[in-house]
């Protein structure tokens, strides 16, 4: 068929797409949760102290931090209220298990669910758990209502 | 309720009893939702096409 190489990922195509990896065709150019969830978002270790990640977290003019092990897993998340809680062990803090969302989830999908959630933020991990950036609801919501816009632009324009 | 007791809701999408909101860790949530019900809504995971696993 004219292909040199051809490989099978055993994982298969959801998880492909649940790692964020490069995908074709027209369903590409719907704004996905991996690429609006900001990357930079803080993180932190369970052995840390909240004082010493609050000051980090707030000079970087940020409300949440996520807490990782070594391999960049996604252990817990620290909001405003678990970062107010001084002198104490970011493990004791922390909110344990929090609910992660897959970089692949369009992200009208993701503002509705926030939305309907009151969900301010949420952590976009692989589906091995490994942390992909912080989701924000406000992000979220403004991508949506541009892909939106944009959309019904591009209706308009047809013949 | 005594705090042995917990307090159970149902997901409004299938009905399954659940302690908190899948989607926001809430005990309270309007739209509580079970854990399945969550990864398939939004697509992070596909429903087993056969109930004996074939």
């Amino acid at each position: 068929m004219g292909f040199n190489d051809v490989y099978d990922y055993v994982d298969g195509k959801l998880d492909w797409l649940a790692a964020g990896l490069p995908t074709e065709g027209t369903n590409t150019l719907v704004p996905r949760a991996g690429d609006v969830a900001r990357s930079d978002a803080p993180t932190c270790r369970m052995d840390e102290t909240i004082d010493d990640v609050q000051e980090r977290v707030k000079a970087g003019g940020w409300d949440a931090c996520v807490v990782v092990n070594d391999e960049h897993v996604v252990m817990g998340l620290l909001r405003s209220k678990e970062l107010e809680e001084k002198g104490r062990p970011v493990e004791h803090v922390m909110r344990p298990g929090p609910s992660t969302f897959r970089p692949h989830v369009s992200i009208l999908e993701m503002a509705t669910f926030m939305r309907e959630h009151d969900l301010k933020n949420s952590p976009v991990t692989t589906s091995d758990g490994r942390l992909v950036g912080l989701l924000y609801r406000e992000d979220a919501e403004r991508e949506a209502h541009e892909s939106h816009s944009h959309d019904d632009h591009a209706a308009g324009d047809a013949p | 309720m005594t705090s042995a007791q917990v307090m159970k809701t149902a997901c409004k999408v299938c009905g399954v009893e659940v302690e908190r909101c899948a989607g926001c860790e809430r005990e309270r949530c309007e739209a509580m939702i079970c854990y399945r019900c969550l990864r398939l809504q939004l697509g992070q995971s596909l429903a087993h096409p056969h109930v004996h696993g074939g």
